[in-house]
């Protein structure tokens, strides 16, 4: 296939937190605030005069000092943010906002304050609590908190307008990337697909780490070329997968799954578009900020999440993206030393496969993959297996 | 050898065996007296046993073998112990034993693979391991029984092997093997259908971390989806000093409650809530009048004698059982008499330490070595240092925030959620309070909350002038780091920091690697 005309640069976007949108932004004189967990409603992080940066720490080496400070048994993903953040390397955010969402990134946060990473005179670090379960109950504690921790700092700190006109306004310029990225992800539900997951990736990944308004135009033209655009004669790919799990901002790992000849159909992952560029719905008769947690809440697909309905809730969630986007398969991948999805990887294996008959392969992985042999080697072993009872014509 | 405190060389009695070669010599009076309180465990295991039910138990799950170890687990917990800190550590073992009974027999007795007492299970509300049971408080006509407390928990703390097959089952079944091996643990004893099964509903709660959190989630497919034994998951904030949380919390203790109310027909009992609230506080008293007592030169109630009580008392009585407060008071007495007389507990008192992190549950009696030998006094440890608050006995709005805090306040949970502050600024806080020049950190490998902090711990002990000895270890699996990898983590400090010599040599390295 032709290369997407702006895919380099949305990877040169991709190999730096201070990427050049940030920067640009930054110019305008807007706050960056920084975060480190899907739970926190991104709207609300980008209202006008501010925009949000999930933080990442691209072409990471070594994580020695972090590894001091956290231990070798929290997951890289916390450990490479705080090395970079050691380094000076998030000296460019004006704030963090950060919920418990699992212990590990909360220690990481926490690290990052007390070894005054952060050297902007008026940062602050505000700290959240978010609903475990999603109920009416939750949903108070939600809304009470988005509002004691991010639009009150917001506003008393850098005079941020937190109004209900403001949230909505957010709402409507997160909708249109959400509408966006939505669209172009369509496209991988095609027998032959005129997308890879990999550039799906690379497309949704940069919606979370650079302003989002100066992404529209290009995510235009790529959905406008994408129209276009001539899948390869033959399919590449021998299956699909749908691949599901903890987070993911490695731009190698869909790439190398891919390799193997397994086009990654859907994403549902921390930083994938499945739930995370659902469009949010606002209508008149309630206060925005209660209905974007009430969205956040329910559709959250978090491992923490610990009411029975909910769990189940993810099994179905992840047969319906296989069902929708046409998946031979479910490769559930876990960030190694993650507990949240330790569990989760344990049993959605299990009941995938077993009461949805998905074949499913489990894999705990390093943050950063690269070349990683083994991975390849269990991919590819997975690929085959799949294929061969595809070519036997046996169930899934 | 004879009743002088440090008269027996505790070590020699270790044979690589299961068992100890012979009981400790403790003079006439105190060896007659451990001896009557060993023959009263035998008649507890004994009242047990005679139940046919029980016997079942024993044949048809495999953690019931362990608690054959329970009188060795006791002799552990009282080594070297003389006078006052002998009859303390009995007075508490002896009611914990006496409890575990009850809660085994109640379970069989319900267990539909048992007893299978359909009206009795009616009654039963099955609690999380590691669950403050405040909800419990105003149900005097239901019982709360924790399936993974004698299942997992006290088993490990009975024989250091105990949870090593269902870490296995959980790890074949696709577990990762860093994770925290107490949730996985259960998960593995749920996984392989091995937990008694009864009970009108059952009440989850996230507790220590989120191993725990997500464990609970494999129980609770069996229990509700297999079993349909309802359950209620009760989220407890984790940042649980902040105020706008307490609404929440309060609201899920409602939630909790009427939940309890819908699938037992019961309904709350304020006056039995409020009677249960005053031995909460009678016990907090008692518990505060012994920490206390450790920051004098003269410590009565430490080390192994508050640490499993504690987490007995607080936690799964929660001031549902007066016999606790009895004892409570009886401790008291003891203490204050001791304390009066300036009774020591080792013949020399070296360095006095806060015991911090999470202690392996495989030795627990570790706190008694230690004191035995090197003269280090473990006044007091971080599942000990839990809510002081005294709690309302009238307000019944009030007591619903109190029902609250306490479940936020869990042991370990405490710690491990709410911020650094509680976890790492407080702990300086005790050493200054205890007067500790030592703090004995149990880095529990798999508790990312604890080794999220290592750096920290390290850094600001520095600052400080503390001495901080790490003790890795991986909680509920000896296999990992051994009983005498754990000694040998503090022998080392001890010789090449401190430059001290042992006072019981024969402690330094003891042959328990095949011991229960």
């Amino acid at each position: 296939m032709k290369d997407l005309k702006h895919l380099y640069y949305f990877e040169k976007l991709l190999e730096d937190a201070n990427n050049e949108l940030v920067r640009q932004a930054r110019a305008e004189g807007r706050k960056c605030i920084a975060t480190v967990c899907e739970n926190i409603p991104e709207p609300l992080l980008n209202l006008p005069g501010t925009f949000s940066v999930r933080l990442r720490a691209p072409r990471t080496g070594s994580i020695e000092m972090a590894t001091y400070y956290l231990t070798s048994f929290l997951c890289e993903y916390t450990r490479a943010l705080l090395e970079r953040a050691i380094e000076g390397g998030y000296n460019f955010t004006d704030c963090m906002i950060t919920p418990d969402g699992c212990s590990m990134l909360n220690r990481c946060a926490e690290n990052m304050e007390l070894l005054r990473t952060m050297q902007k005179e008026h940062f602050f670090w505000e700290y959240m609590e978010i609903p475990m379960k999603a109920d009416e109950n939750g949903l108070n504690l939600y809304t009470l908190q988005c509002q004691n921790h991010i639009l009150n700092p917001l506003k008393e700190q850098f005079d941020i307008d937190t109004s209900d006109a403001a949230v909505r306004k957010a709402v409507e310029e997160h909708n249109r990337v959400c509408r966006l990225i939505r669209r172009i992800g369509e496209y991988r539900r095609e027998e032959n697909p005129r997308i890879t997951g990999y550039e799906f990736h690379i497309l949704t990944m940069a919606t979370y780490v650079a302003p989002k308004d100066l992404l529209i135009e290009m995510l235009q033209e790529t959905l406008e070329e994408l129209k276009t655009r001539k899948p390869e004669e033959k399919n590449p790919y021998r299956i699909r997968v749908v691949l599901v799990g903890s987070e993911v901002d490695d731009v190698d790992l869909v790439h190398l799954i891919e390799d193997c000849g397994a086009y990654v159909c859907a994403d549902r992952f921390c930083y994938g578009s499945f739930p995370g560029r659902d469009v949010i719905e606002l209508n008149d008769g309630e206060d925005a900020l209660t209905q974007i947690c009430r969205q956040y809440m329910y559709r959250g697909q978090c491992a923490r999440y610990m009411n029975q309905d909910k769990i189940q809730e993810r099994r179905k969630y992840v047969d319906r993206l296989a069902k929708e986007y046409h998946g031979d398969g479910i490769i559930y991948q876990q960030i190694k030393f993650c507990d949240p999805w330790a569990y989760e990887r344990m049993v959605g294996t299990q009941v995938l496969r077993d009461e949805y008959h998905y074949p499913v392969l489990s894999v705990d992985r390093p943050y950063a993959v690269g070349n990683s042999g083994q991975l390849r080697t269990r991919v590819q072993a997975f690929v085959e297996s799949v294929e061969l009872k595809k070519i036997q014509g046996g169930d899934r | 050898m004879g009743k002088a405190v440090g008269s027996e060389r505790l070590g020699s009695f270790y044979t690589n065996g299961k068992v100890r070669k012979r009981r400790e010599w403790r003079g006439v009076r105190d060896t007659f007296y451990d001896y009557t309180r060993w023959l009263h465990i035998m008649g507890i295991l004994t009242k047990f046993i005679v139940k046919p039910r029980n016997i079942k138990a024993f044949f048809r799950y495999r953690w019931m073998g362990n608690y054959l170890a329970a009188p060795m687990m006791v002799d552990r917990h009282t080594q070297g112990l003389r006078g006052p800190q002998l009859r303390i550590a009995h007075t508490e073992f002896d009611l914990v034993m006496e409890d575990i009974a009850k809660l085994l027999d109640n379970l069989f007795r319900g267990d539909r693979k048992i007893g299978n007492d359909k009206e009795f299970s009616k009654k039963v509300v099955l609690m999380d391991e590691n669950e403050m049971t405040a909800v419990m408080m105003g149900f005097p006509t239901l019982k709360g029984l924790s399936r993974e407390t004698p299942s997992v928990y006290v088993s490990v703390l009975l024989n250091q092997y105990a949870a090593c097959h269902y870490l296995d089952t959980a790890q074949e079944f696709g577990l990762s093997g860093d994770v925290c091996p107490m949730p996985a643990a259960e998960a593995g004893v749920s996984i392989e259908d091995d937990f008694p099964v009864l009970g009108a509903c059952a009440i989850q709660c996230n507790t220590t971390c989120d191993g725990s959190l997500m464990g609970n989630g494999v129980i609770s497919k069996r229990l509700e989806l297999e079993d349909h034994v309802p359950c209620f998951q009760l989220a407890a904030p984790l940042r649980h000093r902040e105020e706008d949380v307490q609404e929440y919390a309060a609201q899920e203790i409602r939630n909790a409650i009427q939940f309890i109310e819908e699938h037992t027909g019961e309904t709350w009992d304020w006056d039995y809530y409020f009677e249960c609230a005053k031995r909460v506080n009678e016990s907090t008293r008692h518990r505060m009048e012994w920490l206390e007592m450790n920051k004098t030169d003269y410590p009565q109630v430490f080390g192994s004698n508050l640490a499993l009580y504690t987490e007995t008392n607080y936690m799964a009585i929660c001031g549902k059982v007066p016999e606790f407060v009895d004892a409570d008071r009886k401790i008291s007495a003891i203490a204050e008499k001791a304390y009066r007389k300036k009774t020591m507990v080792v013949k020399e008192y070296r360095h006095r330490a806060i015991i911090w992190g999470v202690q392996s549950h495989f030795y627990f009696d570790f706190l008694i070595w230690l004191q035995n030998c090197w003269g280090i006094l473990p006044l007091t440890d971080m599942l000990s240092m839990v809510s002081t608050k005294i709690l309302s006995e009238s307000d019944k709005e009030q007591a619903v925030y109190d029902m609250a805090w306490l479940t936020e306040n869990m042991i370990m949970r405490n710690r491990t959620h709410g911020g650094y502050k509680v976890l790492l600024d407080e702990l300086w806080e005790f050493c200054e309070e205890f007067r500790a020049d030592t703090v004995i950190l149990w880095e529990h490998i798999s508790c990312k909350a604890l080794d999220g902090m290592h750096g920290q711990f390290e850094e600001k002990a520095r600052e400080r002038g503390i001495h901080l000895i790490w003790v890795d270890h991986d909680l509920f699996d000896p296999r990992i780091i051994s009983r005498q990898e754990i000694r040998d983590q503090v022998n080392r400090y001890m010789r090449t920091v401190f430059r001290e010599e042992p006072l019981d040599p024969t402690l330094e390295v003891i042959p328990d690697e095949h011991s229960w």
